[in-house]
């Protein structure tokens, strides 16, 4: 099977400590209500709002703590080198679990949002946004990887 | 549609395994053929008829609601 955007398998091994360390990371500072912030350094910002006076900046180098960024970012990379990595056999079988996983994950994933945006109010939308920006992805992986093994399990 | 993978197979003494190393796919795509979980592409198929040198259509089978 020919595709153009799958990495070849051995990129596996690098995706899945990154995806599960940023997973963990993730889980980390949830637990902390996002107190834990890790160290302080200074980025560009293409845009940002000031909480004080609610002015716009654009292109401003401002103080930002990065813990948060690194773990969005393992949880993102990761999960695209899972998710989008060749298997050690990739046919088209393979190929038509993956784009169903996609599928499923999708629907799966806005029905949950559309349950939330209904049910869940106030400060706590906040935190299904911000839950709902890695869901996708996430929710994608764990239907592929039980496809994949619903299939390896039903021998001859 | 079925097929009659696993009669040809057995016809050649072929395990899934060595099916799909022949044709080069998982074992999980010969299982998911014969057991009509999975249709395969055209070229899959021609493939499989022309290594159990059969026509396609004594391979696979349409059935009524397809």
């Amino acid at each position: 099977m020919k595709t153009n955007y799958l990495l070849p398998n051995k990129y596996k091994l690098l995706g899945w400590p990154l995806f599960i360390f940023g997973l963990i990371g993730g889980i980390f500072i949830s637990v902390s209500n996002f107190e834990t912030t890790g160290p302080s350094i200074k980025v560009l910002s293409i845009y940002s709002e000031s909480f004080i006076d609610s002015k716009n900046h654009f292109f401003k180098v401002i103080e930002n703590e990065i813990l948060d960024e690194i773990i969005a970012v393992f949880i993102i990379i990761g999960g695209l080198i899972v998710g989008f990595s060749k298997e050690k056999v990739e046919d088209e079988f393979i190929y038509k679990l993956r784009k169903d996983s996609l599928v499923w994950a999708i629907i799966f994933n806005y029905v949950i949002l559309l349950f939330t945006i209904l049910f869940i109010y106030d400060l706590a939308f906040f935190d299904v946004l911000v839950y709902n920006m890695f869901t996708p992805l996430i929710f994608f992986i764990i239907r592929f990887n039980f496809l994949k093994r619903k299939a390896n399990s039903h021998d001859e | 549609m079925t097929n009659n993978i696993k009669v040809q197979r057995a016809i050649h003494n072929m395990t899934q395994a060595d099916l799909a190393e022949k044709i080069s796919v998982s074992r999980q795509t010969i299982n998911a053929m014969e057991k009509n979980k999975y249709v395969p592409s055209t070229v899959l198929a021609l493939k499989i008829s022309k290594l159990f040198k059969v026509l396609v259509e004594d391979l696979f089978i349409l059935e009524e609601n397809d």
